[in-house]
């Protein structure tokens, strides 16, 4: 049987850990500043926030950074504790099941951020 | 042959030093955050919908569960936030030293538990 994975992924996806932590280490004190310079956050207030097409970009890639960096750092702890020879098949519906969880994610990210208008 | 190894696994008396210690919590952090991912979109999308929703967001926040809840999360944000900025100085060969990775471990320790304490007075207050 041809074996999953190869030498060159794991480098791709230690990539992707660290660009995705960048980016979130940048945006997510960034928006919080934003966010709390308001003198009360109430409903119209935050609202608001999310209504220029910019910030609706920079908060979805944040949450594609966030997906991205979970689902690398969850794919790590199955590697870790699930390495077993017939664990095999259950680390990989492991990395289906949470990639569709995801996905999903991303998805209704987007209707969430898009319904601000 | 093997060369025969002294080994010692008494694990009552191994201590995780504090570079394992600040490690471990990374990954636990992580694997806890990484299930309130779904929880976070719906508690924005409430947040968003309407004033109604927005106020029952607001509210549950500021009940005695949704505090805890939120107060944990923030730990396991900013730990995993301080202790990730402390992983990408080594991936820049930056504090890889001995003794200033050790600093870094207990700052990054101390500084989640201590902001965490502040935020929590300043929700309280």
């Amino acid at each position: 049987m041809r074996q999953v994975g190869g030498a060159r992924r794991g480098l791709d996806m230690w990539l992707a850990q660290r660009a995705s932590a960048v980016y979130m280490a940048l945006f997510l004190p960034l928006f919080l500043l934003y966010a709390l310079c308001a003198p009360s956050l109430d409903y119209p207030r935050w609202r608001a926030l999310f209504l220029p097409l910019g910030m609706k970009v920079a908060a979805l890639l944040f949450v594609v950074a966030v997906l991205v960096h979970t689902w690398i750092g969850l794919r790590e702890i199955f590697i870790d504790y699930l390495h077993c020879a017939r664990c095999t098949m259950l680390r990989l519906s492991l990395y289906f099941a949470f990639a569709v969880l995801y996905l999903a994610c991303l998805v209704w990210a987007v209707d969430i951020l898009w319904s601000v208008r | 042959m093997k060369p025969e190894r002294p080994y010692f696994l008494d694990l009552a008396a191994i201590r995780l030093p504090i570079g394992g210690v600040v490690s471990i919590l990374h990954r636990a952090s992580g694997a806890a955050l990484s299930l309130t991912i779904p929880c976070l979109l719906y508690t924005l999308m409430l947040s968003l919908r309407s004033p109604e929703d927005f106020q029952r967001v607001a509210d549950w926040f500021g009940g005695i569960f949704g505090w805890v809840i939120s107060m944990g999360l923030i730990w396991a944000l900013l730990h995993h936030f301080l202790a990730g900025l402390r992983h990408l100085g080594f991936d820049l060969g930056w504090g890889e030293d001995k003794e200033v990775a050790r600093k870094t471990a207990w700052l990054s320790l101390l500084a989640a538990v201590g902001v965490t304490a502040l935020i929590a007075l300043w929700r309280l207050a």
